[in-house]
């Protein structure tokens, strides 16, 4: 589900929570309005019923006959209150309670009705009056205690309820804005762990995250980024490649020039004298022609697995044959500038794990790169030996050439960047770069203006060696 | 009339070898070198008519070994044989006073014929 979604969704449930309280709590705020509306009647009442009890207790001590008239006016009168209150009554009590208040106001009237004042009354016609009237008296108070009773239960569960809702909607938001930020924080962590490890040339996929929302979106497209730059990789691996063997092809044409004359020269030779040469001098020569032409083999063999596009197929290797290899290809690039070359190679060299065309190709980057630094003439260093800590083996490329400024020397592995003019696609070293990070290795470079440059390759041996 | 004399100075040592076996067939005396420091040695103990020379070698290359004969031995004529066909090369070698200048593969016939020429050139 979408971030936005669950957003949204979680919203919709707080806020619908909200509402529910919303309305409980209005619907328990009128109910309390509704009892206390009857309180302030029920008061009314009492004090209805307190005056007739008063009145009673006057006809009963003086024999006061107006007292009597009180009576019937109080009860006349709450018998029409209850009347006219019964819509507000009826909500607060029930409709039993109201009955049986009027029954109990009836009762009195009743036995209030017979006494006219002319002759004393009896005890027993006391006794029932008073009966009634107490009778009425406590049910009335009992009613609206019992409200008031319940209006404040009312009022207090109305408080615990908001008390519980305002923390269960708290944590709710607050457990809802955990998970989200933290699926948030987890995928934006695995994206940068992602988006670092492209620009170290590193273009796996993350394929861990199953979510269909907007981040697996952003990782779907980092992925297809991923991808692509693999790709486009390839193609400037390949690219590089193809100028770096422009630059090679016009040496190895020279190259293959001296075996080639060798060749024609004993041809020559053999079509002159063919009297003279005697059988074994005849075979040498022809053995000579042979030796020749696999001379010519190589060169054009290596040229070629140079310029294939191969994907890398790391392989156990001898790296000193590797720079063999490579020198034979540079060789006569060297010779033209009239560069000296010191080659020390360590003999004890342990093997290593490597795409022997891939290593190639940044050693003719490294050689090229230095020999275009050395326009004057100069040496040409390159030497093995294993790393200090046993656990690697480095190539050293050192030149005596113009050397590379301070200010430029971060920015050499850059992509793009190049100090050649016209004549750099700035892409030589940026390649290396990639092509030995994806060994697991590193590129070092030392370098004085004036004095020269040292590259230093490194590159781990494999893990039982 | 004396034998004449032939230097060839060539790092690949069949192009010596074959010089050789043809330069001596028209009854020269030949020596080979494979490098310039030994050869320019030689040259101080005999005198030489002709110095064939390869112009890119290891060390003392081609273009000085045509400097120092020219400025020592001035009756010695010098020819340059190269692999590198390049004309800022070939021009160098002119003004230095080349008799000739081959690009590699070599016709011996053509090489003949200038050697021919150097020698009348001396005489």
């Amino acid at each position: 589900m979408k971030i936005e979604k669950k957003l949204i969704l979680s919203n919709i449930i707080n806020g619908t929570f909200i509402i529910l309280i919303g309305l409980f709590a209005f619907q328990n705020l009128n109910l309390v309005l509704t009892k206390l509306r009857f309180v302030e009647i029920a008061d009314d009442l009492n004090a209805s019923f307190l005056a007739m009890r008063l009145s009673e207790k006057n006809y009963f001590l003086y024999q006061d006959r107006k007292a009597l008239g009180e009576i019937r006016d109080k009860v006349a009168a709450t018998t029409q209150t209850l009347e006219a209150e019964k819509g507000d009554i009826i909500p607060a009590i029930g409709e039993t309670d109201l009955r049986k208040l009027e029954s109990l106001l009836k009762a009195y009237a009743k036995t209030i009705e017979p006494v006219r004042g002319t002759v004393p009354p009896d005890a027993a016609q006391e006794e029932r009056i008073r009966g009634a009237g107490r009778s009425l008296q406590e049910y009335a108070d009992s009613i609206t205690r019992l409200e008031r009773k319940r209006v404040n239960d009312i009022i207090q569960d109305a408080k615990r309820i908001l008390i519980f809702s305002f923390w269960a909607i708290l944590a709710s938001a607050l457990l809802i804005g955990h998970f989200i930020s933290q699926k948030i924080v987890r995928s934006l962590r695995q994206i940068e762990k992602m988006t670092r490890s492209i620009s170290e040339g590193n273009f796996a996929q993350v394929r861990d995250i199953r979510s269909r929302d907007e981040l697996g979106s952003v990782i779907d497209a980092v992925n297809h980024m991923s991808e692509e730059l693999a790709h486009r990789e390839e193609q400037i691996l390949q690219s590089k490649k193809l100028a770096s063997l422009g630059i090679l092809t016009a040496g190895v044409a020279h190259e293959i020039t001296n075996p080639l004359n060798n060749i024609s020269m004993i041809a020559q030779t053999y079509e002159e004298l063919y009297g003279q040469l005697g059988e074994e001098q005849r075979i040498s020569l022809m053995q000579k022609v042979d030796a020749e032409t696999e001379r010519i083999r190589k060169i054009v063999k290596n040229l070629l697995d140079f310029s294939k596009p191969k994907d890398a197929q790391p392989k156990e290797a001898d790296l000193n044959a590797v720079i063999q290899k490579t020198l034979t290809l540079v060789q006569n690039m060297i010779d033209v500038q009239n560069i000296e070359t010191i080659i020390r190679l360590d003999q004890g060299l342990p093997r290593v794990f490597i795409d022997e065309h891939q290593v190639q190709q940044v050693l003719v980057n490294l050689i090229t790169n230095a020999v275009q630094a050395m326009t004057a003439g100069g040496r040409l260093f390159i030497a093995t030996r294993r790393g200090k800590d046993g656990s690697s083996v480095e190539v050293t490329v050192k030149d005596t050439g113009q050397g590379i400024q301070p200010g430029f020397l971060p920015h050499i592995f850059d992509p793009f960047f190049s100090t050649k003019g016209e004549g750099g696609t700035g892409l030589g070293l940026s390649v290396s770069y990639g092509i030995i990070r994806n060994h697991r290795g590193d590129i070092r470079v030392e370098s004085k203006p004036g004095v020269g440059t040292t590259f230093t390759v490194e590159l781990p041996l494999p893990a039982n060696s | 009339m004396a034998q004449h004399r032939i230097m060839v100075i060539d790092d690949e040592k069949i192009v010596g070898d074959m010089a050789k076996l043809s330069l001596e067939q028209e009854g020269y005396a030949v020596e080979t070198f494979l490098s310039a420091e030994p050869a320019l040695k030689r040259l101080e103990e005999e005198r030489f008519d002709v110095v064939v020379t390869d112009y890119k070698m290891k060390g003392i290359d081609g273009m000085e070994v045509l400097r120092a004969v020219r400025s020592r031995y001035p009756a010695t004529q010098v020819i340059m044989i190269t692999a590198f066909a390049n004309l800022d090369a070939a021009i160098e070698a002119l003004r230095r006073d080349v008799h000739d200048f081959f690009p590699k593969p070599v016709k011996i016939k053509e090489l003949k014929a200038s050697i021919k020429r150097a020698l009348e050139k001396v005489a």
